[in-house]
């Protein structure tokens, strides 16, 4: 009786073989138009601005030297390994000089004044000096020493030191989108539509302020055959429930300009739009509470502990996240997964105050600390980010209530927390999430490092301080990740920030939409580059 | 008549003068600071310094204000957004026959269905006509337009899987496709609108049907058509005219929202992205623009007056 058993189980096993993976089996098809339901971004030049919305939108028309893998070639949302763009290659010559080769026959798109001429190394000089001039995240070019354009396919950057993240910031779609100096003198910024030409999968066709934007597909561009799609419209739509009734009555495809819903957004739209494919990911960034490390009480690491211990995060995942979130979620946020060393990996007597839950722990150390009564302190925020954070804010509060600490609840408003706050501006404690970063840097030297804008918890430490130089200064991948592992290892019990779950974002669109796959990059272009419509 | 619209005028002067005042100081005194908004990030001036005084922000106050309303009165510029350095004037002349068109419609639809339900229901008093009449009247004017445009945006994608939103086309491209976007917002805010232009209606016009003049209509034997609608009505209009004009600038102050809901690319839209970023002199000059409309308009309704009821004489 066991061997037709067996004998079944080994044809069914071979017929399933022989089946084709249903997406396996879809070829891309092209055409069709793929509209999204989005705001309004505040402009189109990249260096002048720091919005989202507007790297989104532009990173349709331009390309960079090296760029994040998307599509197919991405393992994971948050891979950043370094993909050739309009540089085919790259090479340290020494480890401060990086010669990047440029690929030939590269045209911008066919717009006046540029009129479709041929990419040279001095655009790609041109455009990176701008950015060390103009754009708001220029910090990120500090190492850069100088900029050359030794001939028409030649780029060599001289950094001061070794800066392992550079290639990172060089592939970020926020930062260093490559551009035409005759567009500027002719429009003097690239705010203007008619401005935006650039070398990307799309040529921006038109834009009607207030209305839409109309991209269409660039015939020339140089990865062949690619984008699948004909054009993308981008559907202005300031309200948010406006854009999910276009989503959900099909008159676009995409309520979101990366196709985002919140957990409950998502939730409700399965429920009208069955069909809908909607996939939950793990947003890259962390929610934190911050505290003023360098003033009491929190200057005692007892007390910043005992924060920690106040937190049930399983409680916290269940009750708010439908239990999709991340407990584990910092320093490194749980997306990261190539630099994250999670918890469970490490002495559970150091990670038990970086993710454990233990109240009467957390008031035998208040009590060592000289707070046996607790103690009151305020915690600031900005009560505006999208949900659940108004919900994090209270959640927090009333954990930390149990412990003996109250909570006085400061909302600020946006200008005032994002100027003062959210740069460590503040007294005692605050709360909020971090940005969503593509370099581990940013968590870990940008958050710890004395005197950067973004060291909320006003951290100075110095064993620490030498480790997150060392992270940035080597090169080879491998040795960086140990040193990133041992950053962590240090920082388990420090509770220079206390990590509160982090929340899914779910991505969702029509079943017709193929081949469209998160990345926690902030371009769209690359996105949309491998997308395509089976309808 | 002559020396009466340029008293009107005349006057509209310290008018606009102190809105011009209290607009300029309210958006100094909104919480928070539009320089450090901008300097986020450092995007528009390597310091807050540097871009305060880039904007003008630091110099001092009246000096401020004085160069807006200077600029305004001597070379009718109205300033640039100091986020998209854009002129405000070509921006609120693109998007204005956007919000004009929104205005006329609802106006069109709030007075058609509130003058007939109040006629109606003053013709036919405490008929169950009647009741119908006021009870709708009530509900339109408890029912918040806003809510009601998210429900009739929502509602029918949960529903139905479809939403009355569309692209915007304008008029003049094409009037059909035009008329299809803007006709349920209108629809919208004049339902709404409508309920209290029928009360005034209703109460106006049975005044007037009391009046020995109607009386005498009546004994001479007059039709009832005749007698409502050329006699009662001409005389009962003047408060609902009046009524108009002075919801006037709530079809400017609801477009804000009506705008961003519906998607339409009108003045509203314009002016609420502004008051988000605190972007001060759009919201102080495009507050100004409308208020100079809102007084040329009641002009206007004071007018009208004169044409019908002849009584009513301009010294």
């Amino acid at each position: 009786m066991a061997r037709p058993i067996a004998l079944g189980i080994s044809l069914l096993a071979v017929m399933l073989c022989a089946m084709p993976d249903p997406a396996l089996a879809q070829q891309p098809r092209r055409g069709g138009v793929l509209r999204i339901a989005e705001r309004e971004a505040p402009g189109l030049d990249p260096h002048l601005t720091v919005s989202f919305l507007s790297h989104s939108y532009i990173s349709l028309a331009y390309s960079q030297l090296v760029r994040f893998p998307n599509g197919p070639e991405q393992k994971h949302p948050a891979d950043f390994s370094i993909l050739p763009d309009l540089a085919e290659k790259w090479e340290y010559k020494t480890p401060t000089s990086l010669v990047f080769t440029l690929r030939k026959g590269v045209k911008f798109h066919n717009k006046p004044p540029v009129n479709g001429r041929e990419v040279t190394a001095e655009d790609v000089r041109y455009s990176l000096e701008r950015f060390r001039a103009k754009s708001g995240f220029r910090s990120r070019f500090d190492a850069v020493q100088v900029i050359e354009a030794p001939d028409r396919y030649t780029v060599r950057i001289t950094l001061k030191e070794p800066f392992a993240p550079f290639l990172n910031h060089l592939a970020n779609p926020t930062f260093t989108a490559i551009l035409p100096r005759e567009a500027e003198e002719k429009f003097k910024d690239f705010n203007h539509p008619d401005a935006v030409i650039g070398t990307g999968p799309f040529i921006l066709r038109s834009y009607d302020k207030g209305v839409k934007v109309v991209f269409e597909r660039n015939p020339d561009y140089y990865m062949k055959g690619l984008p699948h799609l004909d054009g993308v419209v981008i559907e202005i739509a300031p309200d948010t429930q406006t854009r999910l009734s276009l989503l959900r009555a099909g008159k676009v495809e995409m309520a979101h300009v990366w196709g985002w819903l919140s957990p409950e957004e998502a939730r409700g739209v399965k429920q009208t739009n069955p069909e809908m494919v909607a996939t939950p990911y793990k947003v890259i960034g962390v929610g934190h509470i911050y505290m003023r490390t360098d003033q009491p009480p929190f200057n005692d690491v007892r007390v910043r502990r005992a924060v920690s211990l106040a937190i049930d995060r399983k409680g916290w995942n269940d009750a708010l996240l439908f239990g999709e979130g991340c407990v584990d979620s910092g320093p490194v946020p749980c997306a990261m997964t190539d630099w994250k060393l999670d918890a469970s990996k490490m002495d559970p007597a150091k990670t038990k105050t970086l993710v454990g839950y233990d109240p009467a722990e957390a008031k035998r150390l208040l009590a060592q600390a000289g707070h046996p009564k607790g103690f009151t302190t305020p915690m600031f925020h900005w009560p505006g980010y999208v949900s659940p954070w108004r919900s994090y804010y209270e959640l927090a509060a009333e954990a930390l209530g149990k412990i003996g600490i109250t909570v006085e609840l400061k909302p600020e408003e946006y200008g005032k927390y994002i100027s003062t706050t959210y740069l460590g501006k503040f007294e005692k404690m605050a709360m909020g999430p971090s940005t969503p970063f593509t370099e581990v840097d940013d968590f870990l030297y940008g958050t710890h490092f004395p005197e950067q804008p973004n060291n909320r918890s006003s951290v100075a430490d110095a064993e620490l301080s030498k480790l997150l130089i060392a992270q940035r200064r080597e090169l080879d991948p491998k040795k960086r990740k140990e040193i990133v592992d041992d950053i962590q290892r240090y920082l388990a019990d420090k509770q220079y920030y206390v990590y509160v779950p982090q929340w899914p974002q779910y991505v969702a669109h029509p079943p017709y939409v193929k081949g469209f796959k998160h990345h926690d990059g902030y371009g769209l272009g690359l996105r949309l580059m491998y997308t395509w419509l089976d309808k | 008549m002559k020396q009466y619209v340029l008293r009107r005028v005349a006057l509209a002067v310290p008018t606009l003068f102190l809105v011009s005042v209290i607009v300029f100081a309210m958006m100094r005194l909104m919480p928070g600071d539009v320089a450090t908004r901008m300097v986020e990030g450092h995007a528009y001036a390597p310091t807050l310094e540097a871009l305060r005084k880039d904007l003008g922000l630091d110099r001092p106050v009246h000096v401020q204000y004085l160069e807006w309303v200077g600029a305004i009165v001597l070379k009718g510029d109205f300033g640039r957004s100091y986020w998209t350095r854009q002129p405000i004037w070509e921006e609120f002349v693109r998007r204005f026959p956007v919000t004009l068109e929104l205005a006329a419609l609802t106006i069109l639809i709030s007075v058609v269905i509130g003058i007939a339900v109040g006629i109606v229901s003053a013709m036919r008093q405490d008929t169950p006509a009647d009741y119908i009449g006021r009870v709708g009247a009530i509900l339109a004017l408890s029912v918040p337009y806003f809510g009601l445009a998210v429900l009739v945006v929502v509602l029918p994608s949960i529903y139905f899987r479809w939403t009355p939103v569309w692209t915007y086309v304008p008029l003049t491209t094409d009037p059909v496709a035009n008329l299809k976007i803007m006709i349920v917002p209108a629809l919208v805010f004049g339902v709404t609108r409508a309920g209290p232009i029928m009360r005034i209606m209703r109460s106006a016009l049975l005044d007037v049907l009391r009046q020995d003049y109607i009386r005498t209509a009546w004994s001479k034997g007059l039709g009832e058509r005749t007698i409502v609608l050329r006699h009662g009505l001409k005389n009962a209009m003047i408060p609902v005219i009046t009524l108009i004009g002075l919801q006037t600038p709530l079809y400017i102050g609801g477009s804000v929202i009506i705008e961003a809901i519906f998607r339409l690319p009108g003045v509203g839209h314009f002016f609420f992205e502004a008051l988000t970023r605190l972007d001060y002199p759009v919201v102080q000059s495009v507050n100004l623009i409308v208020a100079a409309m809102v007084v040329g308009l009641n002009l206007l309704v004071d007018l009208a007056y004169a044409f019908l009821d002849p009584r009513i004489r301009y010294r």
